[in-house]
């Protein structure tokens, strides 16, 4: 489903990503966490190359591609086979909720703009934005907004949907709306790999964890071994950290 | 000696000037047509960074926005026939137009490239992760946010020049001012004829600033929360 080998990418001498290798089934949820600065968001970034790396080979879908040697034409299936839920939303600010969801289906779907908009509007009503359909993105609350990212993403029915921490700009009290949606989508077997910071709800939702440091995957294993029963030392401390801030 | 104000005078050549209205639109809305093609290329190829290209790009904003615009008019008017014959068969309308939007390109390049660059990167990212090409990202949602940015400041450009327009007198174009300087010198009313002149490109700008206003406020629409 979703193969990388050997991914590397350095940002001047600060090397990120240091050769990761990732395999993720259909279904699969994934959860990369790992303390800020250890390369979670650009593997992530990496995978629909909106960074691109300097080495690696990337399999998504029907796609497979060598980034030392891809065309401008493979860069462009290859992003076609997953979609985004960026921290900062993203909407598009001169469009409406509904014309979020349906732009990519009509301008590079080539889809008609009634069936776009049945979709678009389904696809709302899921994420519980049914009054929302015609406000534009400034109007929305962040937790509002993010549904409506989600709705996007979910539009153009990805092999798999990468939320980059999709609830870290949000304020608190959007936070548990936006998780409980990313829920019930996970429910339904979209594949799905998130970064994130929210530990107890990767650990809810993810049936694997990634623990990364350095611009390596240092440790993988079921939510339930990562979180009570870490074996790597870094992990270990990571975990511990966190429990104090608590 | 004293001055009267021959008002009668005044109302009475309002007609007459205001049948040039036409010709000096014609040049300022042309002329900006060209401009802000002009613009638009020169902005995307300084933000392309494709070399060579954008120095010379680059080189022509340096120049345009220096030199007077009646010295560019003249050079083009009066000059160039002297190099290329071809340019003999130029009308001053045409040289007054070639000048106007090169001139005026220069300035909305600068502002295009602004305008474009106040669009969030995160945009075209967005674009991008659902599956949409670089120019369908350009058409569909960073040039409509660009768009909204520049339209203050090339409605400036656009109010500048309109009133540019009378330097086409200098090349022998009977526009608007040329009209006003020809019915000055017969009656030498030139109080009256210069004021008329004055209100009548106060009102244009008047009735643009309102097509402006108009169209700001239907372009801000999706940003009020």
């Amino acid at each position: 489903m979703i193969t990388v080998t050997n991914l590397k990418k350095r940002f001047g001498e600060n090397i990120v990503l240091n050769g990761v290798d990732l395999h993720v089934n259909r279904g699969d949820v994934l959860a990369i966490i790992g303390p800020s600065g250890s390369g979670k968001s650009t593997l992530l970034r990496c995978l629909n190359l909106l960074e691109m790396p300097d080495e690696g080979i990337i399999e998504i879908g029907d796609t497979k591609v060598d980034v030392t040697k891809m065309s401008r034409k493979e860069t462009h299936l290859l992003r076609q086979e997953t979609a985004m839920v960026f921290q900062n939303y993203n909407l598009f600010k001169n469009k409406t909720a509904l014309q979020n969801v349906t732009e990519s289906l009509i301008v590079a779907k080539k889809m008609d703009k009634q069936e776009a908009e049945r979709i678009g509007k389904e696809l709302l009503i899921k994420v519980g934005l049914e009054d929302k359909f015609h406000q534009y993105p400034a109007t929305l609350s962040g937790g509002q907004q993010q549904r409506v990212g989600i709705a996007r993403a979910l539009a153009v029915n990805p092999h798999a949907i990468l939320f980059d921490e999709p609830t870290s700009a949000l304020d608190p009290e959007w936070v548990s709306e936006v998780l409980q949606v990313i829920k019930n989508i996970a429910q339904q077997k979209t594949t799905m790999i998130i970064v994130t910071h929210e530990m107890k709800f990767a650990e809810e939702v993810a049936n694997r964890v990634i623990f990364m440091a350095d611009g390596n995957i240092v440790e993988e294993n079921e939510p339930k071994e990562i979180f009570h029963n870490p074996k790597n030392p870094r992990t270990k401390q990571f975990l511990k950290t966190l429990e104090r801030d608590e | 000696m004293e001055f009267k104000l021959d008002f009668g005078y005044l109302v009475e050549i309002i007609p007459e000037l205001l049948s040039f209205i036409p010709l000096t639109l014609f040049l300022a809305v042309i002329s900006m047509i060209f401009a802000i093609i002009g613009g638009l290329i020169l902005a995307l190829i300084i933000r392309s960074n494709i070399p060579v290209l954008k120095q010379l790009a680059t080189i022509y904003i340096s120049f345009f926005r220096a030199i007077p615009t009646l010295v560019q008019l003249f050079l083009i008017y009066y000059g160039l026939p002297q190099i290329f014959p071809a340019f003999t068969a130029m009308t001053a309308i045409t040289a007054a137009i070639v000048g106007l939007s090169l001139k005026q390109a220069a300035f909305l390049a600068e502002i295009f490239r602004a305008a474009l660059n106040s669009v969030d990167k995160g945009q075209v990212e967005a674009c991008l992760s659902v599956g949409m090409t670089r120019a369908q990202a350009f058409r569909r949602i960073v040039l409509p946010q660009a768009t909204r940015n520049a339209i203050p400041a090339t409605s400036n450009v656009f109010i500048g020049l309109i009133k540019e327009t009378s330097l086409a007198f200098t090349l022998g174009v009977v526009e608007l001012f040329a009209q006003g300087k020809i019915l000055a010198a017969s009656s030498l009313k030139f109080f009256e004829t210069y004021l008329a002149l004055a209100l009548l490109y106060w009102f244009l700008i008047i009735i643009f600033t309102l097509i402006q206003q108009t169209l700001e406020k239907r372009m801000e629409k999706p940003y009020i929360s």
